[in-house]
């Protein structure tokens, strides 16, 4: 916190004078993340065009009400948001439109990153992706399909993640689409899950996950990849894999903000965090899919994240917006469909 | 009244009007929110909608209850027994009463996960002895919520019956023995009257923090056993729905002053 207001008090000193034709203002996560995020994409920018970044630890929802905030004199060149917060900001205006002739990097990136270029976003610089984690040694057959929990043969062992969190909602989200439900309609995902609730654990944080992986002899929960890889660390034989129906991805975007005097330079770094490299990073050290088709990937980080074309094309997402608007409808739905 | 007293009262006047009776007083305005800018009962109409809210309010109270009648099934006899050995014994008891409460309760909680969980301490002692089957678990039902909150709460009701019991006089007892009574009786007929307003206090403390609890029940019970301050909490930090929030804390509030305001009645005329 203290670092935080120190670093907001340099901002506000930096702004607006002539140094900052040679410097950046960005956010970014904190913690592991920050510092991985330093050394993939920020120093060796720093290098490669001589100018400074100034990071400031601001998470998605903060970020996006600070733009609000600062509309009139925005102090910050390049944002980074997740869950989904890019839409909110680009429809708010908060956000310069990125062109594809603007990204050198444009032509290797897979489809699923760029696609909300036309209206207004950043491009996604990696991606969070959920599908289902399965215990390699005991789930057998492995799950293929979002329907799988439901199975009899994993009966007992499912592990459910609440809607009140992110990654809960979106496997929610994913199982009514294949159920034949649709945003507005999500009584066939809750009749899918009803379906599944004397066996179930359902739990609403991810240690809970971790938790029932080690010692309730959980077998399949649908959840995020980057968890898997987590659990692998802690030395739980977990695998992650895509259903046929596809995974669900919620991208991690490099956005331009709007009203900024630098924005060839800001371009310049959004650029510059899509390159192969960085997105292999992100893949190895944290599993988020990469965005880069040439990411160079080991052998072990090839097998925990979803790469290649056909994976990619199979991604879904769901409308953010939307889901904001009906989180709370849908909570209050869920909650009455799982309460004993 | 002489104007010492009052100026006493000023002091805690001043913070219960600003930090207790302001904030009741703006939940229950939000409570009251038409959902169309003026004043109405909507809020609560969708809570009696159907049954599901009504259900999470009758597992809060049942709870709660279960909870009283627990601590107070442990608490009066441990106060017995404290108020009646001297010396380190009642040192060393009090200090184990005491010390939990030095723990947040989400620690104390936490200690009840590892306990109650699948493959758990309690499973593992009952497994060998074929009580339970394989994958017994307290984790997640409302006997786990009840076990996990009986300990958090056990202090109030021991204390506040010690300081009850201590004040009867031992002269009292020790005739009742003289003129042939035994010890059940003597703790029946004179103990246990005379401790009346301790453990009448004591279990109201216990019931009201029962009621009100979330943490112990969200993380014992988990998504699937909402109670009412859970399901507030979650409104107020999740959906963002703070007039149906309020609603459910205002919903909360009558019914535990329906089952207090009896009972604190109750056991002044009777204690007195």
């Amino acid at each position: 916190m203290r670092k935080h207001v120190l670093a907001a008090s340099f901002v506000l000193l930096a702004g607006g004078d002539a140094l900052a034709q040679a410097e950046l203002v960005i956010n970014s996560f904190g913690g592991a993340y920050e510092k991985r995020h330093r050394e993939l994409v920020i120093e060796p920018f720093e290098k490669a065009n001589n100018a400074k970044v100034t990071v400031v630890t601001v998470y998605s929802a903060d970020m996006v009400a600070q733009l609000r905030a600062q509309k009139a004199a925005p102090r910050f060149d390049v944002v980074h948001l997740s869950g989904g917060l890019e839409a909110t900001a680009a429809a708010e205006g908060l956000l310069a439109p990125i062109r594809p002739d603007q990204l050198s990097n444009h032509a290797d990136l897979y489809p699923f990153a760029v696609a909300n270029l036309a209206k207004g976003e950043g491009p996604a610089y990696s991606a969070a992706v959920v599908g289902m984690l399965y215990d390699a040694n005991k789930a057998k057959p492995a799950p293929t399909s979002w329907l799988d929990i439901a199975n009899p043969a994993y009966g007992g062992h499912l592990v459910l993640t609440d809607l009140s969190n992110n990654w809960g909602l979106l496997s929610f989200l994913m199982i009514n689409k294949v159920a034949g439900g649709t945003l507005d309609n999500i009584a066939p995902g809750l009749d899918v899950v009803k379906k599944t609730l004397k066996g179930a654990t359902i739990v609403s944080k991810s240690p809970e996950i971790q938790q029932a992986f080690a010692q309730s002899d959980a077998w399949v929960a649908p959840y995020a990849q980057d968890y898997a890889f987590t659990l692998t660390q802690a030395g739980l034989p977990v695998k992650f894999m895509q259903p046929k129906e596809g995974a669900v991805f919620s991208p991690i975007t490099v956005n331009l903000v709007a009203g900024r005097p630098n924005s060839a330079l800001a371009l310049k770094f959004i650029d510059f965090s899509l390159r192969a490299e960085a997105s292999a990073g992100w893949a190895e050290s944290f599993r988020y899919a990469p965005v880069n088709r040439k990411a160079q990937l080991s052998p072990a980080a090839k097998e925990g994240v979803l790469s290649g074309e056909e994976a990619m094309k199979n991604l879904v997402t769901f409308d953010p917006i939307k889901i904001g608007q009906m989180r709370g409808a849908w909570t209050e739905q869920w909650n009455r469909a799982i309460a004993k | 009244m002489k104007r010492e007293p009052l100026l006493l009262l000023l002091g805690p006047v001043a913070f219960l009007a600003a930090l207790f009776v302001l904030p009741v007083a703006q939940v229950l305005v939000l409570a009251f929110d038409g959902g169309d800018g003026g004043p109405g009962l909507a809020q609560f109409a969708r809570l009696f909608a159907d049954a599901y809210h009504p259900l999470v309010a009758w597992r809060t109270i049942r709870l709660a209850l279960l909870t009283t009648l627990a601590t107070a099934a442990l608490g009066i006899p441990l106060a017995y027994v404290m108020h009646r050995s001297g010396g380190w014994v009642r040192a060393a008891l009090t200090v184990v009463i005491v010390l939990p409460l030095m723990t947040s309760v989400v620690i104390r909680t936490f200690g009840w996960l590892v306990i109650l969980g699948r493959g758990g301490l309690l499973a593992r002692m009952l497994e060998p002895l074929d009580l339970v089957g394989r994958n017994f678990s307290l984790m997640h039902t409302e006997a786990g919520i009840v076990i996990a909150m009986t300990q958090v709460l056990l202090p109030f009701m021991a204390l506040t019956v010690l300081a009850a019991i201590s004040r009867v006089d031992r002269s009292l007892e020790e005739a009742a023995r003289t003129m042939g009574a035994g010890l059940w009786q003597t703790l029946r007929l004179v103990v246990l009257p005379l401790a009346r307003p301790g453990i009448v206090s004591g279990s109201l403390l216990v019931f009201a923090l029962a009621a009100s609890s979330f943490v112990t029940p969200m993380l014992v019970g988990g998504v699937r056993l909402p109670v009412l301050a859970g399901a507030v909490y979650q409104q107020v930090t999740g959906t963002l729905d703070w007039p149906f929030a309020a609603a459910q804390a205002t919903l909360l509030l009558v019914l535990a002053l329906l089952v207090i305001l009896p009972y604190a009645r109750l056991g002044r005329a009777r204690g007195a």
